[in-house]
């Protein structure tokens, strides 16, 4: 859904969470990409107003989860010995407020669902986050079943889908299995066709059969691809699908009252309904809404009995509120205080919303999710190397301009190039490895991610490339941290080298952006300081004859010169730097070109990273 | 491999001076896939081309059809011509094949459209 001017869009609220030391890319992608407003961080957490559509603002590619803004506020305090009943009221009326505020927020949430399913439903290439992600399912689906799909029209093809999603849903299962499978999707999607495979099988139902099925299995028939996070953090079961398809239904519901329960009645667990229908079922009742979700109307209306909206709290307490409760409590307090504010009923299982609640020394913040799959999994990416998050921040970081030649020297399975590519459309990127298997996954990564067109790949050495000195705009690398990948020396040994020729291939005015260990980061930060002492020092073997794209010091030269470099960080060099006329000769001081822009650290998970980013000057 | 990749890709053998352009031999298997037609990107490719190379390529695989020896002033609005880039630069895609060192003869296999550029010990 478009909106032509921004002051007829409406500003909406959001939050995201960030990974550690994403939040300042987070906080410029927002400005940049959504003319984001108010915008403030938090450690982990970034809030911002904007009023550019929810399709865009899922296409954020620094952020972790993205969340409906439901309250921002001061934070809960409690004086000293406060009676638990006392504490449990006051933590009732600071968080859940006024009732306008919870419907107001659902009204909005269920009014962005809308746009992001007729996001979902069109036959596009793989766009970012959720709307792709359903795509893919159905398109695994649609594999199998080649055939019937011929058999069915256009119209019954939505119906389809829909009844898809909840056939695949089926073979995921409640409970702690989902979470399971939730996360192996997310490390590799590949996963999950195992289990769609299955549910597939079933034959075509028409829509009496697919509505019998279910209403056999109510749980089933609420069921759409969409799943909530931070289910870990309350305690409460593994993240579940929801369904925003009732819920829509059941504001009007709320907001209406006793006006929408004789009308609107939706069945609740009728998956085969299409969103917009619904909405339409709304629409008359209300009296008025948005009409550019109608569309046709392929399904039939089905007799309708109401049921109030289904939730379950996801919670976070720190600081001194925890001393009175705990985090299951406040959950609890919470839950059962709105589901007598507003009448809706709790579901830990299979809510069709979830209440995000953090509560801190600092903020008492509370939002709502807005996809299924956090903003992180990416739906372009097969198999992920480096978090995406992370990929996206060097890319970013490395400023590359339309018609840019972009090489990242050990590219893995490819995950830079792919986030640089997808960000960028007019440039062109090269990615190399010595591995067959993360070639073989790279390659996989590009076709799936259907940018063949712009990143090609080989089979060549860092420490070797096949490539003309001054070539390269941009080198990108996320340096092997010595553990994870079977080569057989270490990153440590050959990272002179492998600098000299990431170096050697930029132009002038190219940018360097890498990805280190800590132990990495101080081994470059040595072999950078001593740069200023003179070249020839350096070298035992005679200098070669100044041919600058002649093939690179061989591997064991390098030992030699590491050994060198790191020898004299100990002892303060004593010899000048040599003459010029000797200089001619020989090879310039390696890296000596490279001049240091910035490092930040990154959170990788169970360990830091660090990004340096260097920009070639003329030597 | 792409001729666009093709067009950068240089030999370093040890004592090689010029290892570049490398030769394309025995291309047993040669696709021409259909790439959308990106003018801006192809605009922005060209000036960083080695365009006699990209013509001798071509003409090794068989597909330089009417690519001009050099290129064609104004370029950015010749529609007809970008897309002759275009379709050499990357569209056509040699997947089984080899490319020589000018100089040392040395092959770098291709395989499954990926050039192997890795050189021994004893190369290097």
């Amino acid at each position: 859904m478009k909106t032509d001017a921004r002051s007829e869009a409406p500003l909406v609220r959001y939050y995201c969470t960030a990974g550690g030391g994403m939040e300042r890319f987070l906080l410029d992608e927002v400005k940049v990409k959504l003319a984001a407003e108010d915008v403030c961080q938090m450690p982990g957490k970034v809030l911002f107003s904007s009023s550019v559509g929810i399709n865009t603002v899922s296409e954020l590619r620094a952020a972790e989860r993205l969340f409906l803004l439901l309250k921002q506020d001061l934070p809960v305090q409690l004086s000293a010995n406060t009676n638990p009943a006392k504490a449990a009221s006051v933590l009732r009326s600071r968080v859940l407020g006024d009732k306008t505020l919870w419907t107001s927020a659902v009204m909005t949430w269920n009014h962005l669902q809308g746009e992001l399913e007729g996001r979902r439903t069109s036959v596009n290439p793989p766009n970012p986050a959720l709307g792709v992600t359903m795509k893919r399912d159905e398109g695994r689906i649609e594999e199998q079943r080649g055939e019937e799909e011929e058999k069915h029209n256009e119209e019954n093809k939505s119906k389809r889908e829909t009844a898809q999603r909840g056939e695949t849903l089926k073979g995921e299962t409640c409970g702690a299995e989902a979470q399971i499978l939730e996360k192996k999707r997310k490390r590799d999607s590949e996963g999950k066709e195992s289990n769609s495979g299955k549910n597939a099988k079933k034959p075509r139902s028409p829509e009496k059969e697919r509505k019998r099925q279910y209403k056999e299995d109510d749980e089933e028939g609420r069921r759409k691809v969409m799943e909530f996070n931070g289910c870990g953090q309350s305690g409460k079961s593994a993240m579940k699908p929801d369904t925003d398809l009732c819920s829509r239904g059941s504001v009007c519901l709320i907001a209406e009252e006793d006006h929408n329960l004789k009308r609107s009645g939706m069945k609740m667990d009728d998956m085969a309904k299409d969103f917009a229908v619904k909405n339409v079922e709304c629409v008359e009742t209300t009296g008025g809404g948005d009409k550019t979700l109608l569309q046709p109307s392929r399904i039939k209306p089905e007799p309708f009995s109401p049921d109030p909206v289904s939730f379950r709290i996801s919670c976070k307490c720190t600081g001194s509120l925890s001393r009175y409760f705990n985090t299951q409590e406040v959950s609890r307090v919470i839950g059962v205080g709105l589901s007598k504010l507003l009448g809706w009923k709790i579901d830990l299982k299979n809510p069709q919303l979830e209440v995000n609640v953090n509560l801190s020394d600092d903020h008492c913040l509370l939002g709502i999710p807005l996809t299924r799959l956090p903003l992180a999994h990416r739906s372009y990416m097969k198999t992920t190397g480096l978090r995406s998050t992370v990929a996206w921040a060097m890319a970013s970081l490395a400023q590359i301009q339309p018609g840019f030649c972009v090489v990242d020297p050990m590219c893995g399975v490819g995950t830079i190039l792919i986030e640089a590519a997808q960000e960028h459309k007019a440039s062109h990127f090269l990615g190399m490895d010595i591995d067959d298997g993360q070639l073989r996954k790279a390659n996989e990564n590009v076709e799936f991610a259907v940018l063949g067109n712009r990143i090609h790949l080989l089979k060549a050495s860092s420490m070797m490339l096949p490539l003309p000195s001054a070539s390269v705009d941009v080198v990108v690398c996320d340096l092997p941290f010595g553990r994870k990948f079977g080569t057989k020396t270490t990153t440590a040994a050959n990272l002179p080298l492998i600098l000299t020729e990431m170096e050697r291939i930029l132009c002038i005015g190219g940018t360097l952006v890498l990805l280190l260990s800590p132990q990495l980061s101080c081994l470059l930060k040595k072999l950078l300081e001593q740069k200023a002492s003179g070249p020839t020092s350096n070298q035992e073997s005679k200098p070669q004859t100044g041919i600058r794209d002649g093939p690179s010091p061989s591997p064991s030269r390098s030992k030699q010169q590491a050994f060198q470099i790191l020898q004299r960080v100990k002892s303060p060099p004593t010899q000048k730097t040599d003459p010029p006329s000797v200089l001619q000769h020989c090879l310039p001081p390696p890296l000596s070109s490279l001049k240091h822009q910035a490092t930040l650290r990154v959170c990788l998970g169970a360990i830091d990273g660090l990004i340096h980013k260097y920009v070639k000057t003329e030597t | 491999m792409k001729l666009l990749t093709h067009n950068m890709l240089t030999s370093h053998v040890k004592g090689v001076t010029k290892g570049y352009p490398l030769l394309i031999k025995q291309a047993t298997e040669v696709k021409v896939n259909e790439v959308d037609f990106n003018p801006q990107f192809v605009t922005r490719m060209i000036p960083k081309l080695e365009w006699s190379a990209l013509v001798h390529a071509a003409e090794e695989l068989g597909q330089r059809q009417d690519l001009p020896d050099e290129l064609v002033p104004e370029y950015e609005n010749n529609e007809e011509f970008l897309k002759k880039v275009h379709r050499v630069l990357l569209e056509v895609e040699v997947i089984e094949g080899c490319l020589r060192c000018p100089e040392s003869g040395r092959e770098f296999p291709i395989s499954r459209g990926i050039p192997n550029m890795l050189l021994n010990e004893d190369e290097v």
